[in-house]
């Protein structure tokens, strides 16, 4: 990872997932907006996830344990769109860090400094939220889902009784009510009292969140990560020791998918040996300024160039990547 | 070479790197969804009557109390002193909302609650407590520490013993008087059906479908080879005991008829609905009528077993307890509806739509047939057609949620109908009028 050239940042344009991504915001927004807030939360999305989770269930044979994993598994694919431009973005903004730092040192007024770095996300076509909308549509799901499996994990009796409310007329799908809430060591509706869980979902939240990095070009980006790569799994083992653990399952299940979806955009790029504490930022780390001269002088020629041409050459560098692979 | 940065700030993140900044977001959201709680039981323990003027009833979460129910009222209100000489002063005067005395001002017979030194009303004593805890159980005081999680199973008075089922798995004995423990027994597994009692015996139902007979004296699982009696699946709803009989109902859509003693299967093969039967079955001439996932009330024979009577369909799961008076079932389902339902055909008579679920048991009273839903909607209907006599909704309601089952006790409680809220609040309602007030605790 370490030594691949830093690519081009990514080039926004009105393609087919940007629509797609911008059709179902607005479709969401609306749907929010006209339907009213509670509705379409509960009709749009709780309700479709909480039916989904116990018709896999009733096809698991009544496992659970085994619909939280293959629902997880469906829901990441389905949202893989989101998960790669996510992705992508982040690794753009993260390559652009350079060329930010220079304009950080240049213009020493804040305004200016401003009017330039808008105008350098102008230049270069990045969209400095193009890793929100993806990471927020995900966000909304996980939390539809957390509420999802509160109503059918079924923390109390009280919980089916909402679930009762939300369960579709469809005698098929309370076949397996009250849920089976045994698997593996684990009781879905309670904390995993044996420490595995929280440790299997600070782990792989651990392997995933520093897979995903890029090389830190500056001593401070490269602080900022290293504080994250720790935070995030403890972070995450703090909550699901206070979580019933289909909440864990789920997150062990998806932190899995996100290290192969970090595969997919990173390729080889990515090294298996980030896994390991990273080393204190010395100078031979931290990117020469000939490197960041290059980074620079292939933006700028990326943006001088007609949008045309900047569409060519990150197409040629993803050709690239696939010839790689 | 530049020395690193010693200050990370959030700010300094979110400006130079959004990624992080929003992963920052992420986490904070996350802290805050985990803090939110995941549907902990909170328990629907419905109050019970005692003798002497002593309902039973849980007032907090995991917690049961023995309340005095004739506290001072009207002028015995106006002055500092015991007239009822049962040790307290002026313990069943009524609340009355944020301008309400409370503590030491309820021990003088002076208007004494003032915002600025300037008196807010006239009243006396008016926000002093309605209601004496005698008692409660857990004390807290144990050892080893007592934690019995949530109570769903309305406690059962027998002589000078309270009977009870925590949802933590243990079965306890204990004094009326005093509600020092007697006995208590460990099931190992969620007690959420109530509990049956006999002369001799106390039967429980657990979650993972064991039904165990208990010594009524010692709380020792009597000696018999079907004790526990495995029905296979769950126990949630309440066993029916009818002289030497008990019905078992299990979340595994079996309905069991048992011989109290020996725990043996008295009919050849238990009845057996779709989904779950998860309601307190009750008998009715003749008939067992249970209800359960699969949106129906089921009427079955108590003799047999075998042959279904008739059966209700409704829109959604039939958990409350039916009520059967005069030929005539008021079930309650979780659709909202209550249905009254005749006895021998199952031909719906009426039904009222409440605004929300239904799990409590409708309370026939001489006035009306008195109603409450989840949100603690209070209605009063007139029990021959449907219609609705009152009702206390929204901000006129309860504003509680209320999954237990209501009491009356005309008796003793001179004609009012007493509804336990979750949390531990409880209410009595006037059911001529619908008018309902907070009996406050200290």
């Amino acid at each position: 990872m370490s030594g691949s050239a830093p690519a081009a940042p990514t080039v926004s344009r009105p393609n087919l997932g940007s629509m797609l991504m911008i059709a179902i915001v607005v479709t969401i927004v609306g749907a929010f907006v006209v339907l009213g807030p509670g509705f379409a939360w509960n009709n749009l999305l709780m309700n479709p996830l909480i039916n989904a989770l116990l018709l896999l269930t009733n096809l698991l044979g009544g496992q659970f344990g085994l619909a939280i994993i293959v629902f997880t598994i469906i829901l990441r694919v389905v949202t893989i769109p989101f998960t790669l431009r996510q992705l992508q973005s982040t690794r753009a903004m993260q390559e652009m860090q350079p060329r930010m730092q220079e304009l950080q040192k240049k213009y020493k007024d804040p305004k200016r400094r401003q009017q330039e770095t808008m105008k350098l996300y102008k230049e270069t076509g990045i969209n400095p939220l193009g890793c929100i909308m993806p990471m927020a549509i995900q966000m909304l799901m996980f939390i539809a889902l957390y509420r999802a499996l509160a109503f059918v994990v079924g923390g109390s009796p009280e919980s089916l009784v909402g679930l009762s409310q939300r369960v579709y007329d469809w005698s098929y799908l309370t076949q397996s009510v009250p849920l089976e809430q045994s698997f593996l060591w684990l009781e879905l509706g309670q904390a995993d009292n044996t420490f595995i869980l929280p440790l299997m979902v600070g782990v792989s939240t651990y392997v995933q969140t520093k897979l995903a990095q890029t090389p830190s070009s500056t001593p401070q980006q490269q602080q900022q990560q290293q504080m994250m790569t720790w935070m995030m799994p403890l972070v995450m083992v703090w909550i699901t020791l206070s979580l019933p653990s289909g909440v864990g399952v789920y997150w062990v299940v998806s932190n899995i998918f996100s290290v192969f979806a970090s595969y997919l955009v990173y390729g080889r790029s990515m090294s298996w040996r980030n896994l390991l504490p990273m080393p204190a930022a010395t100078p031979s780390k931290k990117p020469s300024p000939k490197m960041q001269a290059n980074v620079q002088e292939e933006a700028e020629t990326a943006a001088s160039s007609n949008p045309q041409e900047a569409r060519s050459a990150h197409g040629k560098r993803r050709g690239k990547r696939k010839k790689r692979r | 070479m530049r020395p690193l940065p010693r200050r990370i700030s959030i700010r300094r993140i979110t400006r130079t790197h959004p990624p992080l900044g929003l992963a920052l977001l992420v986490i904070a959201m996350l802290a805050a969804a985990a803090c939110v709680g995941f549907n902990n039981p909170e328990g629907w323990a419905g109050p019970t009557v005692a003798a002497d003027d002593l309902l039973v009833v849980s007032t907090d979460k995991g917690e049961l109390s023995a309340l005095d129910l004739v506290p001072e009222s009207g002028p015995q209100c106006d002055n500092s002193t015991d007239d009822d000489e049962d040790g307290w002063v002026n313990e069943g005067c009524p609340s009355a909302g944020a301008k309400a005395e409370r503590g030491k001002e309820c021990a003088n017979s002076t208007g004494d609650d003032a915002v600025n030194d300037i008196p807010d009303d006239d009243k006396i004593n008016d926000g002093c407590p309605a209601a004496v805890p005698i008692w409660t159980f857990p004390t807290g005081q144990e050892d080893p520490e007592i934690d019995l999680e949530a109570i769903y199973t309305t406690p059962q008075i027998i002589g000078d013993t309270v009977y009870l089922g925590g949802y933590s798995g243990d079965v306890y004995a204990l004094r009326l008087d005093d509600g020092m423990k007697k006995w208590s027994f460990d099931t190992d597994d969620n007690i959420i059906a109530g509990l049956a009692v006999s002369e001799t015996t106390v039967y429980v139902g657990t979650d993972d479908g064991l039904l165990y007979a208990l010594d009524l004296e010692t709380g020792l699982e009597e000696d018999n080879p079907n004790n526990p009696f495995d029905a296979g699946a769950g126990i949630w709803g309440r066993p029916l005991l009818v002289e030497d009989v008990i019905y078992v109902a299990s979340v595994n859509g079996k309905l069991y008829a048992l011989d109290a003693e020996t725990l043996d299967p008295i009919w050849d093969a238990p009845f057996e609905a779709e989904r779950g039967l998860i309601s307190d079955p009750v008998l009715a001439d003749g008939t067992i009528l249970v209800g359960g996932f699969d949106r129906t009330l089921h009427a079955v024979d108590a003799a047999s077993g075998e042959e279904r009577r008739w059966s209700f369909k409704a829109d959604d799961w039939f958990w409350g307890k039916p009520l059967v008076l005069d030929g005539t079932v008021y079930a309650p389902n979780l659709d909202g509806n209550l249905y009254a339902l005749s006895l021998e055909t199952g031909a719906e008579r009426w039904s009222f739509e409440a605004e929300e679920p239904l799990r409590s048991v409708p309370i026939l009273t001489d006035d009306a047939l008195v109603i409450v839903d989840r949100k603690g909607n209070v209605y009063g209907l007139d029990p021959e057609n449907g219609n609705r006599i009152w009702s206390r909704t929204g901000e006129d309601g309860i504003e509680k949620t209320v999954l237990s089952n209501p009491i009356t006790d005309p008796s003793a409680l001179e004609v009012e109908v007493f509804i336990s809220a979750q949390g531990g609040d409880l209410f009595r309602i006037d059911p001529a009028a619908g008018s309902f007030v907070k009996v406050v605790t200290p």
